[in-house]
């Protein structure tokens, strides 16, 4: 059996965990630079708050309601998270951690029949000891288990849990859940799956194999709908790697000079370099965007996407965030009003004996690199992120000597709240 | 010794202090007894994931020895019990006062302070009340470094 345990909207239940009288009251979280709702609590969402309002629009759309705003504190989110997965690691034979509120575990080893009992427990457990809620679901495949853990979450009777164990609850479940909601169907994928009929996950798996395999040709697909019908089929080594990262942001205001823009992106580039190391592989294609306002119609338009193939695939700050710099040098026009830019890494492998390319035999000098990444992730990881960052990752100071502000002091963040578990400066005041 | 440099930062595994012992000297009878070095994190924080900070503010927990600027343990996985040291959310804001459980069968239950200047709280509505933490350890800093 597998099971998913899922964070319940799990920004909100971070910063709930130090404000207890946040609980039953509309709470959203922005993104960064404070742009726009990024999560909702269960009751912003019965009030018909969307994902991705821009803030300066939920005053407007919602007058007469108190809600709750934060800008994201990923410093406490990935602390907080992180004590979930431990208890986790504690409860299950097997765990991945999938995404910062997902964790996949494999529950071989745990009787069927006390599963259900395992499960409500570990959501006692959490809910106790960390303060926040999580769904589990339960299922012999990963996307049934996904389906499960949404059942859980939506419906009070399951206490948290909710186990898709026989062939009858496996048709209820698909039967209730919209086609897009699959995991593994991606947007376009779910839009023409619609447009075929199968409005419903189980409109989808009714399907024959070979109807599916003639119609979308392509191997992911297939392997939902063998899921979907009970099979094991999504390897468990495919969840480990992400294809792509991408790190971007829309600026707060717009930005024209090439010296501001330049920091962002590599600022962004320095957070792909540091999120392939912590996952352990390495990229060989950087590529980045740049473009301005498209709801400003009164101002010129424009916006471009180009990447660099990198010699040696690589994971090291300063090669990524060289290379992004080059192609934002090449894209970059003056005489616009930027509003995003985003650093994309792409052929993404693992960080085994990486191929040395014959024209870049410099070995001693990447295994200089590795190492200095090592150490400047190990010091940002113990006093805090941006302890150390490269040259060019440094904004102008606000009074214009010099350049010293690090990108967290950049960006705005007007109501971000503390950091308890973190940080001394924070711990809770006792009266 | 010239080419060791002692950097801080978070180590995967403890410096076992056997592993310093001279090269080419002779061993340790002590080795065959060896037995791992106390340490406070392991021994006292039972339940890492549960456990949170806090700082003593003002002078209500004053006889029990809890004093203004002093750190507290709190541990969420230890279900307090009459008497219990806790950690509430009452008022919007934190407060650490005795549990008192007396009157828990009348519908109400206190949280006392251990100073005669403070007033007792009485909880009869558990929408505005949240026992938030046990605390289990005290801490007091008597040199600063």
């Amino acid at each position: 059996m597998y099971g998913i345990a899922d964070l319940d909207n799990c920004y909100v239940s971070c910063e709930r965990v130090f404000r207890p009288d946040l609980k039953g009251v509309p709470v959203v979280v922005l993104s960064n630079n404070d742009g726009c709702v990024v999560a909702r609590s269960n009751e912003a969402k019965a009030l018909g708050v969307k994902e991705g309002t821009p803030y300066f629009q939920l005053a407007q759309q919602f007058p007469n309601q108190k809600i709750a705003v934060f800008s994201s504190n990923y410093e406490l989110y990935g602390e907080l998270t992180s004590r979930v997965v431990s208890i986790i690691r504690q409860e299950t034979p097997a765990y991945f951690r999938y995404s910062i509120d997902e964790c996949f575990m494999y529950l071989d080893g745990i009787e069927l029949n006390q599963l259900q009992q395992w499960g409500e427990h570990l959501h006692k457990r959490v809910k106790r000891e960390v303060g926040m809620p999580i769904s589990i679901g339960l299922a012999p495949t990963k996307t049934l288990a996904k389906i499960a853990s949404k059942l859980a979450k939506k419906f009070e009777a399951y206490r948290h849990c909710c186990m898709i164990d026989t062939d009858y609850k496996r048709e209820k479940a698909l039967e209730w859940c919209p086609i897009e909601d699959v995991w593994g169907i991606g947007r376009r994928y779910s839009a023409k799956l619609q447009a075929l009929g199968c409005k419903t996950a189980l409109d989808f798996a009714k399907h024959h194999k070979d109807w599916v395999r003639l119609t979308f040709n392509n191997i992911n697909i297939v392997r939902t709908w063998q899921e979907l019908n009970g099979e094991d089929a999504v390897p468990n080594e495919q969840l480990a790697t992400k294809k792509s990262i991408c790190t971007s942001r829309s600026f707060n205001g717009m930005i024209s000079d090439m010296d501001t823009l330049r920091t962002h992106v590599s600022n962004y580039a320095a957070r792909c370099a540091e999120k392939l190391r912590q996952q352990k592989t390495v990229a060989s294609i950087v590529g980045v965007f740049v473009n301005t306002n498209m709801f400003r119609e009164d101002l010129a338009q424009y916006w471009n996407f180009q990447e660099a193939r990198l010699v040696t695939p690589t994971s090291s700050t300063i090669s990524i965030v060289k290379a992004a710099c080059e192609v934002l040098q090449s894209i970059y026009r003056p005489g616009y009003q930027y509003k995003k830019a985003g650093v994309i890494v792409m052929g993404i492998g693992p960080d085994s004996p990486i191929q040395q390319d014959l024209f870049d035999v410099n070995a001693e000098q990447i295994e200089k690199m590795r190492r200095l990444d090592e150490v400047v992730d190990r010091i940002n990881r113990m006093h805090g992120s941006e302890t150390i960052v490269i040259g060019s990752q440094q904004y102008t100071r606000k009074d214009g000597k010099g350049k010293a502000e690090v990108f967290a002091n950049a960006i705005k963040h007007d109501f971000k709240s503390k950091n308890p578990t973190t940080r001394w400066s924070d711990i809770i005041k006792l009266k | 010794m010239s080419n060791i440099k002692i950097i801080k930062g978070a180590f995967e595994s403890k410096l076992e202090l056997q592993d310093a012992s001279i090269v080419a000297g002779f061993p340790s009878p002590a080795d065959d007894y060896s037995h791992d070095t106390l340490d406070f994190n392991r021994d006292f924080i039972k339940h890492p994931e549960a456990s949170f900070y806090g700082e003593v503010e003002g002078e209500s927990m004053r006889d029990a020895g809890l004093n203004d600027g002093d750190r507290v343990i709190i541990d969420r996985a230890v279900v307090p019990h009459d008497g219990s040291i806790v950690v509430a959310w009452w008022d919007g804001g934190f407060t650490m006062k005795y549990l008192d459980l007396t009157h828990r069968n009348e519908g109400y239950i206190e949280l006392r302070p251990a100073n005669p200047d403070f007033p007792v709280f009485k909880v009869d509505n558990p929408e505005e009340f949240e026992i938030w933490g046990t605390v289990i350890h005290q801490i007091r800093t008597f040199e600063k470094l």
